[in-house]
């Protein structure tokens, strides 16, 4: 996968956050839209990483990060309890991260140390966080993106 | 009802039973496997029950955690089916194995040889894993009945509630890498950790709606829950396929297409409907792990289902029933509580009792979200200040383990990383903390008191722990003999020698030099052979160095032997190896004398 | 029935008599197990090579190790070569691999459905056995550590320590391990050819084990063969004090 099929996976993250958590939306929407983003960063990842899917493990989770990061993003526009679905969306961004590292570890790849640890200590300053501010959302979301283009 | 239950578990469960004992008795090759693979329907039912082990918790941490009020009745079936789900799910890793007395090997406890079990390895990740979740589920449980009778121990469900969480996610994440750190093509999946979650979600939502059911009363709220997640997993389904081109479509069909009909009202506001979509959702989910775990079934190329993979299945389910209900009916009086009530009651005639405190009672229906809008810092908040100093000792003790055993490797010759023991941190960090947590609860604090029986019950807990790891050391390491800390001088006695030859080396190399075979077999596998020639070849020099650094299984004795001492011991082996040709020649020349004899 | 009720429970217990006896008797087991011949092994190996496999179908490794784990010998690392010009896929190889190591029958299903003991398979015309992987995938998946590494190159197998979890054969990318579901002793389908090698139990892995016990037997034949030299205690012959 190019750095810049990269780059646009993360923009693409960011503009399907924009519709998860409106308000007075159904359960049902955001679930339905949860499986729909799924689907189409799946196939974003498909035909974005042409015909080395097949030998590049690395890719098997790409969709399953696009997600995280989509529900990182999106939980910046949550009305209640912010801070606490900003950590565990955190959170899940760094066990797909994790656990999909040391399964991939097993057949013969390195783990993105930095990447967890970069992951690990935004969750962990998450959650010193006492009130979120539009700037410290903004600050946020800039370094979710340095995280996902960078390391 | 509860006798109609009765029977149907039984009538589930022994035939299961003789499916469970004759494939123990047979071994794997009675339950269908196939050459690809070699796990079977054990392990598809593991899977199978770990997950709807998963939906208790879920249900009653994770809600507690996020602050989703769920009526106590609720929560306490739910965390009741964690447990029975629990019991059912080990009794498979245990009767797959080919060698089921060597189940011991699997723990990383030390044993008195010095070996222990390879860390790098997934089911080890596993055994700690559900072993911690199994114990702290059961005290999550006690703790919740117990707490009606002392109010003061519902302050402590919050912060079990918040250990309990990432567990349930770790433990079925471990599971799941027990596929996805392989090589097997149809196991490829670097996403398995979610899948593996997002599934486990599903059949415990399914398994608590149908539950519900039978009580007489319907969460919405977990009804939508379960729609939602059957389009999460069709979509992780679709990219499963467009990964490897595989595809279940039975699962697909029983757990993704049918489950859409919870939208015709007509199914959804009838009880047996909703049963329905329950067991259509379980049972396309069984499918789906038996399809994961041999890929080849349901292909013309593999073996099809046997009377023992059936047989397996109605023991789970026949077993599950039996223990959930006859443990319900037995507990009744510490599970039946009045307060308002989460879900609706369905008319039936189980919910009559229900109806007429909700007409009497304020009723809240709905989610209600305590403290709406007010944020307590989670370093602030009262779970972290009992967790403080558990979660302190719990990382201390996990470092120390840490530290220990990366020394403790069976063989000089792995090679070992951080993510070799990254998945066991959490489990040891969660069982420390919840013991320190009950411990100083117990002794320091004094926030319960346990009767007589609970007492009794609790000693005899410890006593049978303590028997397991003492099973551990049966037979123990080598301790100095008092004859063996003379000095070398004294050695020229052979018969101090032999004594201490007797006292330490002949467990497993025998008082006449040849391997003691009971001994030996049980514990090791077979030394070298200490004949002349082979005493010989090595050396006496090689030898004393085998003694003092040890070899293989063999312990290193440099501490407690000096060189000299070595040497001696050595020396009289060596003896005995003279001793030993000596008689075998003349054995040999006696069978030349007589075969020479012979006409 | 002309029995009446007194009858009836005297011969019923007499039955139950003669089936307890019957079943108190002193017959081991082993004894009514015979050995089998080497025809049936020559027959398997023939059957197995009809039955294997055309095309040689491995999984994408993507980095199979050198050997630098910790504790590897500078000295030796073994490893057993084939040279595919010279082969002509005859399977003599598969037959004197399975009586050198007392590789067993397996009964008539199993061989019907092509999961034959042996170490050694044909695969695409040529005899495929265990790699001895430098980073093995079976020796990291062992739960009780029974598969490991010698320093010199080999992945060794300790029977006794297999608790038949069958993960290392699950994950081998060659498929190159059996396991062993019989009881080959008590369905005498085992014969102890080589009395250098164990017979395996039931329920444990087994695999090519690029016959260690050769490996051992030749290392002590070249120490004897080196002539004794005082000075140098460490290789060679020492007298014993």
């Amino acid at each position: 996968m190019t750095p810049l099929l990269n780059a646009f996976a993360c923009l693409l993250a960011l503009g399907c956050a924009l519709f998860l958590w409106r308000e007075k939306s159904s359960p049902y929407r955001n679930g339905a839209l949860l499986a729909g983003f799924l689907l189409l960063f799946g196939v974003f990842t498909y035909f974005g990483a042409a015909d080395s899917l097949v030998t590049d493990p690395s890719l098997e989770h790409y969709p399953f990060r696009m997600l995280a990061l989509c529900l990182c993003f999106s939980t910046t526009s949550l009305p209640l309890y912010r801070r606490r679905y900003l950590v565990l969306a955190q959170v899940l961004w760094l066990w797909i991260e994790l656990f999909g590292g040391i399964a991939l570890y097993y057949r013969g790849f390195d783990v993105a140390w930095t990447r967890i640890a970069a992951i690990a200590g935004l969750a962990l300053g998450s959650t010193f966080l006492s009130r979120i501010s539009r700037e410290m959302e903004f600050c946020l979301m800039v370094l979710w993106l340095a995280v996902w283009v960078f390391f | 009802m509860f006798r109609a239950l009765m029977i149907a578990g039984l009538a589930l469960f022994l035939p299961g039973a003789c499916a469970l004992g004759y494939s123990v008795f047979q071994g794997p090759s009675s339950w269908m496997t196939d050459a690809h693979t070699f796990w079977g329907t054990p392990i598809s039912l593991f899977v199978f029950w770990i997950g709807l082990a998963h939906a208790g918790t879920l249900l009653s941490a994770v809600f507690l955690a996020l602050d989703i009020r769920l009526d106590r009745r609720t929560a306490l079936i739910a965390e009741l089916s964690t447990l029975v789900s629990l019991a059912i799910a080990a009794v498979f890793p245990l009767m797959h194995l080919g060698v089921i007395e060597n189940f011991y090997m699997v723990a990383p406890l030390l044993d008195a040889r010095g070996n222990i079990a390879n860390v790098r390895s997934p089911l080890v990740w596993d055994f700690c894993c559900i072993a911690v979740y199994a114990v702290l589920s059961l005290l999550f449980f006690a703790t919740h009945l117990k707490a009606r009778s002392y109010p003061a121990l519902d302050m402590f469900r919050k912060p079990m509630a918040w250990l309990l969480f990432p567990l349930v996610l770790w433990v079925h994440t471990v599971v799941s890498l027990d596929f996805a750190a392989t090589f097997v093509p149809e196991w490829r999946g670097a996403f398995f950790p979610v899948y593996f979650i997002a599934g486990a979600i599903f059949s415990g939502l399914a398994l608590v709606n149908l539950l519900l059911c039978t009580e007489g009363y319907r969460v919405r709220l977990l009804e939508r829950l379960q729609l939602i997640c059957s389009w999460i997993l069709c979509a992780i389904w679709i990219w499963d396929y467009m990964l490897k081109g595989s595809f279940c479509t039975s699962a697909f069909v029983f757990a993704g297409v049918l489950p859409q009909f919870r939208m015709v009202s007509a199914i959804r506001e009838n009880k047996w409907g909703r049963v329905a979509i329950s067991l259509s959702i379980l049972l396309g989910l069984f499918l789906e792990r038996q399809f994961l775990v041999s890929p080849e079934f349901g292909s013309p190329a593999s073996s099809s289902l046997g009377w023992v993979d059936w047989g397996l299945l109605a023991f789970s389910a026949g077993a599950f029933v039996l223990l959930f209900w006859g443990i319900q009916y037995s507990l009744k009086r510490f599970m039946e509580v009045d307060g308002s009530y989460f879900g609706e009651v369905d008319g039936s005639d189980m919910a009559e009792v229900e109806e007429a405190e909700l007409r009497d009672s304020p009723v809240v229906y709905g989610v209600e979200k305590s403290k709406k809008g007010f944020y307590v810092h989670p370093w602030s908040s009262e779970e972290y200040y009992v967790l403080r100093l558990p979660l302190l000792v719990g990382f201390a003790v996990t470092i120390a383990f840490m530290f220990w055993a990366i020394e403790r490797l069976p063989f000089e010759n792995v090679e070992f990383s951080l993510a070799h023991v990254v998945p066991l941190l959490y489990p040891l960090i969660a069982l420390v903390a919840v013991i320190v947590l009950y411990a100083r609860a117990y002794f320091v604090q004094k926030v319960f008191a346990l009767h007589r029986l609970e007492k009794i019950v609790a000693a005899a807990l410890l006593v049978l722990a303590g028997a397991c790891a003492g099973t551990f050391y049966a037979g123990g390491s080598s301790e100095g003999s008092a004859d063996a800390r003379k000095s070398a001088s004294e050695f020229g006695d052979l018969d101090l020698v032999g004594a201490a030859w007797n006292a330490r080396c002949a467990t497993c190399h025998g008082t006449d030099g040849k391997f003691n075979e009971k001994f030996v077999r049980e514990f090791y596998p077979v030394p070298q052979k200490l004949d002349l020639q082979r005493v010989d070849s090595l050396g006496v020099d090689s030898l004393v160095n085998v003694v003092l650094n040890g070899r293989g299984n063999m312990n290193p004795y440099a501490g407690r032997l000096t060189y000299d001492e070595a040497r001696a011991l050595v020396n009289y082996m060596r003896s005995l190896a003279v001793r030993d040709s000596a008689v075998a020649a003349s054995a040999a020349g006696k069978q030349e004398v007589a075969n020479d004899s012979t006409p | 029935m002309g029995m009446d009720r007194r009858e009836f429970i005297k011969s019923c217990s007499l039955v139950a008599m003669m089936g307890l006896l019957f079943g108190c008797r002193k017959v081991s087991l082993e004894a009514l197990a015979a050995e089998p011949s080497l025809g049936q092994f020559e027959d398997e190996v023939k059957l197995a090579m009809s039955l294997s496999k055309k095309h040689l179908d491995l999984v994408r490794v993507p980095m199979p190790g050198m050997l630098d784990i910790p504790g590897a010998s500078s000295v030796n690392r073994f490893g057993m070569a084939i040279d595919l010009d010279l082969c002509n896929g005859c399977g003599k190889c598969i037959l004197a691999c399975n009586v050198e190591n007392n590789v067993p029958l397996v009964p008539a299903e199993d061989a019907g459905r092509g999961r034959f003991m042996h170490w050694v398979e044909m695969r695409g015309g040529a005899p495929l056995m265990c790699a001895h992987c430098g980073k093995a995938p079976c020796e990291r998946v062992c739960p009780t550590g029974a598969a490991n590494h010698t320093p010199d190159g080999l992945s060794a197998m300790m029977y006794k320590r297999c608790t038949g979890s069958r993960f290392c054969g699950a994950n081998c990318p060659v498929q190159a391990r059996k396991f062993n579901f019989n009881d080959a002793r008590k369905l005498g389908l085992a014969r102890q050819f080589n009395k250098e090698v164990p017979l395996r139990d039931k329920g444990v892995m087994e695999k090519c084990s690029l016959c260690l016990h050769r490996l051992q037997d030749d290392r002590l034949k070249f120490k004897r063969k080196v002539p004794a030299c005082p000075a140098d205690k460490g290789a060679s012959l020492v007298c014993a004090a």
